[in-house]
């Protein structure tokens, strides 16, 4: 047995230098189809969409200028691509924070409830499943001026005691209710209402999850600790719980605002609304890069988009691992 | 129960103001097109007969048609005989207006085909995806290999990068190799998915070592693994990750939009649906909203019927 003994750790020592040199191997061959796919799906189009905004390029021309910062000063001197960051922004400083308190809000409302909860969480869920293209023809045909569910609802209205206490019935009764698709001053407010719509059950639904993380003895010692009110508990306990859920959801539905697209280009399917109120950066790459062939400009909004992209997600994560609980 | 009415009240009228358009939407794709002018019939309208104008007037008969009518009606006069063979059309055109609404749908436009696309399409994402992503997934989590850092930076540092946001160049690269207006343009730009990798490493971290040693032992190569274990405990993880793709490409109409124009073969059940707006008239609302439905059921019955899933699955980027 003695004898035997070191050939053996002789042969083991090798055969495991072996093995792990076919692991290597295995390994790269494993990685290989996704690292090259990354490489060409993922990072390959930011280097190219990089490089072409300094350009004039169009597709089908062989040739292309470079045009240095011409692009990039367009897009802050032309008042269209003002209307874009106007529109854009709109969207996003509405959408978000509405949805996001409406989601909470929800949440601790389904929460606080005994029975029913799974019926209105399912309920609430439902828009964030449903193809938003289609549902944005429904709305469509809801707040059409004349036979649209909406404005009939309004009318029914008329004669009664609302047309004294609200100035916007009595206008609409008097003459005619909101055109509201076709009224730059209503297009963007109900393309933002659309989104928070069909958004904030997703919100809710995650802030759920995080409300079961929040351990009850800790409202007990608020109690103890002279919080009595709701909102008192709310304040010094949820709240801070609730901390990491709140940093996530906000980015996601931050990013997710900024890509909004189905819902404009169902309405408008040419140039972004009324008086360009709802000319988002999505439909404006959509426009520029692809219908009217202008790369360069629309490369140059791709890089602006990933910019705030990656603004926002990296805020997220140095949120996240500060483990700042607001 | 009594303490938290008020909970309840707006509880309710929030789930109004969430269930309105799909209300309506079915509801009109019930209905005649004179009840949705006139905003009548309740939900499911009254399903009188209607006459399809268009039906009748293809069937509007011929001089050829009248006479070879001759012998059913003898003693007619031509004009009478006329008139009885347009009466006859006008009664095989009519029927009950749901009827009508869901024939035009699937008649009107190729729907079925736009349906079969939209599941090839979601298919072969997932599919792709996962052959893909789990190989890699298991390398970054069980094999040791210079570069594997590496790898997993680049990971987490593309997670940054929403496919959409990159649809420009993305489409360019496809007009450059002709692929604009083909099946791999709708499925190439997601056959990587980054948070797949890093879903299913996460998920494979937790895999006890000593089931691939026994595996190894057993004589299996790394590939064997991969498949042959490392898949069948990823079912959990991956059932909730078909979830999310297969919602989220179901659903997509902007990438869609961008590769495919003109080509009806090709079109996915969203981009079928604007096509139909695109070209609709008033009078068309019904099937319209009957298109919708057909393209929105399909996820919202799967999701009533297993909805704890769904949750977990649509929500699963909340674990990043």
């Amino acid at each position: 047995m003695t004898v035997i003994e070191p050939s053996i750790a002789g042969t083991a020592a090798g055969s495991s230098r072996r093995r792990a040199t076919r692991e290597r191997r295995d390994a790269w061959i494993l990685t290989v189809p996704a690292l090259s796919l990354m490489v060409a799906i993922l990072l390959a189009p930011v280097i190219i969409a990089g490089l072409l905004s300094f350009t004039n390029y169009s597709l089908g021309n062989g040739g292309f200028d470079w045009v240095g910062t011409r692009n990039y000063e367009e897009l802050f001197t032309r008042s269209t691509y003002e209307k874009m960051f106007v529109a854009t922004l709109t969207y996003v400083v509405t959408v978000v924070p509405i949805s996001v308190g409406l989601g909470l809000g929800v949440a601790l409302l389904i929460n606080s409830l005994g029975r029913f909860r799974e019926i209105y969480k399912t309920i609430y869920f439902l828009p964030v499943m449903a193809t938003l293209l289609a549902m944005a023809i429904a709305w469509e045909f809801m707040l059409h001026p004349s036979i649209g569910m909406i404005n009939r609802m309004l009318e029914m209205g008329c004669g009664t005691f609302l047309e004294n206490v609200w100035p916007f019935m009595a206008h609409g009764c008097a003459e005619r209710f909101p055109v509201w698709l076709g009224d730059k001053r209503y297009a963007i407010w109900v393309v933002c209402f659309i989104g928070i719509w069909q958004g904030f059950g997703f919100n809710m639904v995650l802030y759920l999850a995080g409300l079961t993380s929040v351990h009850r003895e800790l409202y007990h010692a608020a109690e103890m600790d002279g919080a009595k009110s709701a909102w008192e508990r709310f304040r010094l306990v949820t709240w801070p719980a609730l901390g990491p859920t709140t940093v996530f959801v906000v980015t996601i539905t931050c990013i997710r605002a900024f890509q909004v697209f189905d819902t404009i280009e169902a309405f408008w399917p040419q140039g972004g609304g009324p008086n360009k109120s709802t000319y988002v950066m999505m439909f404006a790459i959509f426009e520029k890069g692809v219908q009217q062939n202008l790369i360069g400009i629309g490369s140059a909004i791709t890089m602006l988009f990933l910019l705030f992209v990656v603004v926002l997600t990296l805020i997220q994560r140095w949120l996240v691992e500060q483990k700042v609980h607001y | 129960m009594t303490r938290d009415w008020w909970k309840h009240l707006l509880l309710i009228l929030g789930v109004i103001i969430v269930l309105v358009p799909f209300y309506m939407m079915v509801s009109y794709s019930f209905k005649s097109p004179g009840e949705i002018d006139r905003g009548e019939g309740g939900f499911f309208g009254r399903q009188e007969l209607m006459v399809d104008e268009r039906c009748v007037k293809l069937r509007d008969p011929s001089r050829n048609d009248i006479a070879a009518a001759v012998p059913q009606f003898p003693g007619l006069s031509d004009s009478a005989i006329r008139d009885a063979l347009v009466d006859e059309a006008m009664a095989e055109c009519s029927m009950r207006p749901v009827v009508f609404n869901y024939t035009k749908a699937f008649t009107e436009a190729p729907l079925l085909r736009y349906l079969m696309n939209g599941v090839i399409v979601t298919a072969s994402i997932f599919l792709i995806q996962v052959v893909v992503a789990l190989p890699a997934a298991y390398a970054l989590a069980k094999l040791k290999f210079w570069g594997r850092d590496a790898v997993f930076a680049l990971v987490l540092f593309c997670l940054l990068i929403p496919v959409h946001a990159i649809a420009l160049p993305l489409y360019i690269m496809l007009a450059k190799l002709g692929l604009t207006n083909t099946y791999a343009a709708l499925v190439v730009p997601w056959t990587i998915s980054v948070f797949g990798i890093f879903l299913m490493r996460q998920f494979f971290m937790t895999v006890p070592d000593d089931l691939i040693d026994a595996a190894r032992m057993d004589g299996m190569g790394e590939f064997t693994i991969v498949w042959r274990v490392m898949l069948p405990t990823a079912i959990p993880a991956l059932l909730a990750f078909a979830i999310f793709s297969v919602v989220a490409h179901w659903n997509d109409y902007f990438w869609p939009r961008m590769v495919v124009t003109g080509n009806r073969d090709l079109f996915t059940p969203p981009l079928g649906l604007r096509e139909f707006k695109g070209d609709g008239d008033g009078s068309f609302f019904g099937p319209m909203m009957a298109t919708a439905t057909v393209i929105v059921t399909p996820l919202i019955v799967a999701f009533l019927l297993a909805q704890k899933r769904f949750i977990e699955g649509i929500t699963l980027n909340g674990m990043k």
